[in-house]
């Protein structure tokens, strides 16, 4: 933002000045914590990456912040910390975003309440506010998405909130950087003079009022310390609710601590004295919408309402989500095939030279040349052949979460998820599963409680995470090339179907009971522009980079080492690993693949799935230098790395266009060229039968969560239980069904 | 292929390289994961 560049320019001159004087002081900068509170999907992260350049995970579903983070940046002099909180609808302590939101504004107290509200749902998020300015901190509102409501023809009288509520309400969009700098110099000024922006407080009548006096009146003596703890009037409102989080944190458990009133008012009320509370907070957020809010007199059929009628269809609506993944995982595939192609040739032919090359210049020794070209470059090369596949992938993903088609997907699953003892809110986190199975166990915390958090975890690692993608796909590249799309898809969909089919029998063992109601906020379709989707994919994506660079680099290392331990080993299958392998072998004959080097290949994926092919790249990587009489020159292979490229862009847009027409070209190219392209699709071929290799690929799908994952489920329930109970589980139901589809397909003689 | 000691000092030193980088990019990194319990990756 220009404001902040001209903010570093007008500091230097006063840290000039300073010095000039002779104070030897530094210029302090004063320090504004904003706590950006609101309802889920109205835009908080998208405001703070806006604001503040930031890269905070942003989509458009409900839940995407599951915990606070935040974001500092310097503005006017002022070191302004944004605290980003988990979107929340209310202040209740029934979600675990609540309670976070909550205990923040509470314990932390931060200098204001950055208070984003959806201009498109502003009787649903006034509910909020009104609690917000409960809490005694100075509030500013963004009226975000502003521009979305002007387009449906709403007319919204800022003024007047801004009279009503005793607040500044400043009309953002945050997509469109539009009204940031107002908001920002609105919270300064806000800040500097808080006398004049003491947020109206609401009256609850004349009972409850006369109340919350009384109880004070009590508290003041028998509890003053926390009066000064807490803000006053919501201590006391929490009193009257008889919110069980405040009481015990306040050990006023006892009713009759808090004397007559509450006891009055009960008998005036009834018992539930929150709902009585929640309904005046209500009656507000109608009310003041009702005053400051115009719609056109006859809205048109909105075009989210046209789609959802086709999306959501009671019939269709599944048919439709399976198609759109279809769609998904067959553009992937077009789009990023050739690329990956290019990636193999140049790792398995100029890095390679040019490894073995520079090597040779230092006269390493001939072991670690073999180390490099055969461990490093056939391990961490062959998992990254895979990343614009990847990418594609998270891109299409992002695409899904930011158009709102993700929210719908849990929606159209809702029926599938009862009959598992779960609702529609437990596929988002499994969804999330299909980038990384990691952030989709932390996200189960969206999850109201502790049962479905478990279950829901437990599901999660079936749905099949971008690190298996590169074993799915090498295997699809040498035994089903024209049908690359559908194989592809039916590993997903059988992932999906398998999470339900183990929901229904862990319903039916480990987590008896009934399945809780399922109110799934539905978010406007909206097309995310190509900047949120870049920045998006790239933060989805790069982990997989990093991944490849660390611990699949180390595993790499390691493996090839183990293939040529004890030293001087003249075949692997003698080295340590390839014992390990021919031990566990003979338990994946039934399988198909009971061979040594597919189970060292297996055993060495425990640490992350991808390490699956890159063992084997070192397995069956064969002695290039032997075979080829003439190495090219450097020039030759600058040539076709250029030629490469342009080759993969060629054969990408081929692909794109002519949709459909999956991998025709790959496969029609000459065979010998494809086996010198790819070393490893070539040597699988000799090693597994297609029918082998589908069963390979399921056992791959399925077998037991990775160390991340593991560590994942540890963290977040705090018990190995959990995990525990998914490597058991997964393991054995890993090898049913690859052992069902070997033999079972042999049975219908599909092959052996 | 025998190895000598300057070979067994290398392959050392690279085995003790790789062991300390599954450690720390596995344990003190918790894998790298983007999501959302990890710290580091959505700060500025």
């Amino acid at each position: 933002m220009s404001s902040r560049t001209a903010v570093k320019e007008q500091q230097a001159p006063v840290t000039e000045t300073a010095t000039q004087r002779g104070t030897l002081r530094p210029v302090e900068k004063r320090t504004l914590t904003i706590a950006v509170a609101g309802n889920p999907n109205a835009g908080k992260s998208t405001l703070i990456n806006a604001i503040a350049g930031s890269r905070l995970h942003v989509g458009n579903w409900p839940g995407v912040t599951v915990e606070k983070k935040e974001a500092s940046f310097d503005y006017e002099g002022t070191r302004i910390r944004l605290v980003d909180l988990p979107g929340t609808y209310s202040l209740s302590p029934y979600t675990q975003e609540e309670i976070i939101a909550r205990d923040y504004l509470v314990d932390e107290r931060p200098d204001l309440i950055l208070n984003v509200v959806d201009s498109t749902n502003l009787e649903r998020n006034l509910y909020l506010t009104v609690q917000l300015m409960e809490l005694g901190i100075p509030v500013v509102m963004a009226l975000n998405i502003y521009d979305e409501a002007q387009s449906k023809g709403y007319r919204i009288d800022v003024a007047g909130m801004e009279k009503m509520l005793g607040i500044k309400v400043i009309p953002t969009s945050a997509t469109k950087k539009s009204g940031l700098d107002q908001l920002l110099i609105t919270a300064v000024a806000t800040m500097e003079d808080l006398s004049a922006h003491v947020p109206h407080q609401l009256n609850y009548g004349e009972d409850i009022e006369t109340a919350t006096d009384f109880m004070a009146g009590i508290l003041h003596h028998s509890h003053p310390a926390l009066l000064e703890r807490y803000p006053k009037r919501w201590l006391l409102l929490k009193l009257v609710e008889g919110d069980s989080n405040v009481r015990q944190t306040t050990n006023l458990n006892d009713e009759a601590q808090l004397g007559e009133a509450l006891q009055h008012l009960k008998r005036a009320h009834g018992e539930d004295l929150e709902a009585v509370l929640a309904e005046v907070r209500y009656s507000l957020a109608t009310g003041l919408t009702r005053e400051v809010l115009q719609k056109p007199e006859l809205p048109k059929t909105e075009i989210t309402e046209k789609i959802d009628r086709i999306v959501l269809h009671r019939v269709f609506g599944i048919p439709i989500f399976l198609g759109a993944m279809w769609i998904m995982f067959k553009l992937t595939f077009d789009l990023s095939k050739p690329f990956a192609d290019w990636i193999g040739a140049m790792i398995s032919g100029p890095f390679k030279h040019w490894a073995e090359a520079l090597l040779g210049l230092i006269h390493a020794p001939d072991w670690t040349v073999s180390l490099v070209t055969d461990g490093v470059i056939a391990g961490t090369g062959n998992v990254l052949v895979f990343v614009p596949m990847i990418f594609a992938m998270m891109f299409f993903i992002t695409f899904l979460e930011g158009s709102g088609y993700m929210a719908r997907a849990a929606f159209v699953m809702d029926r599938a998820m009862h009959s598992i003892g779960l609702h529609g809110k437990s596929f988002i986190p499994m969804l999330l599963g299909f980038g990384c199975n990691v952030p989709a166990i932390y996200a189960t915390r969206t999850l109201e409680n502790p049962r479905d958090k478990a279950l829901t975890a437990l599901l999660v690692p079936l749905m099949s995470c971008g690190a298996r993608l590169p074993v799915y796909v090498v295997f699809i590249g040498a035994f089903f090339p024209t049908r690359g799309g559908t194989v592809l898809w039916s590993l997903y969909v059988m992932g999906i179907l398998l999470a339900i089919m183990m929901g229904f029998i862990f319903k039916k063992t480990l987590f008896r009971g009934d399945a809780p109601m399922f109110i799934m906020e539905l978010p406007p379709y909206r097309v995310p522009s190509l900047k949120s989707l870049m920045i998006h994919t790239w933060e989805k994506g790069k982990h997989f980079l990093v991944k490849a660079g660390t611990y699949i680099l180390a595993v790499s290392i390691m493996v090839w080492f183990l293939l040529n331990l004890p030293w001087g080993v003249e075949h692997k299958r003698d080295s340590y690993l390839g014992q390990v392998g021919a031990v566990v072998a003979p338990a994946l004959a039934p399988l198909g693949f009971g061979n040594w080097e597919a189970s060292s290949s297996l055993i060495a994926g425990l640490v992350a799935k991808e390490i699956v092919v890159g063992t084997m790249g070192e397995i069956y990587v064969k002695k290039e230098a032997e075979k080829v009489a003439q190495k090219p020159t450097f020039i030759e292979d600058l040539q076709e790395t250029g030629s490469g490229l342009a080759k993969a862009f060629r054969e990408a847009g081929t692909n794109i266009s002519s949709t459909f027409g999956i991998s025709s070209i790959s496969a029609d190219e000459d065979a010998a060229k494809t086996a010198e392209r790819s070393p490893l699709r070539e040597e699988l071929k000799k090693q597994f039968t297609p029918l082998a290799a589908y069963a390979f690929l399921v056992f791959v799908l399925l077998y037991m969560p990775c160390v991340v994952a593991a560590a994942a489920m540890v963290h977040e329930f705090g018990t190995w239980k959990w995990y525990g109970v998914a490597f058991g589980y997964q393991m054995v139901l890993a090898w049913s069904a690859a052992a069902i589809i070997y033999q079972g397909g042999r049975l219908l003689g599909l092959g052996g | 292929m025998k190895m000598g000691i300057s070979d067994l000092i290398i392959a050392a030193v690279i085995l003790s390289g790789a062991c300390y980088l599954l450690y720390h990019s596995l344990w003190k990194k918790k894998g790298h994961c983007c999501g959302s319990g990890c710290d580091g990756c959505s700060k500025k």
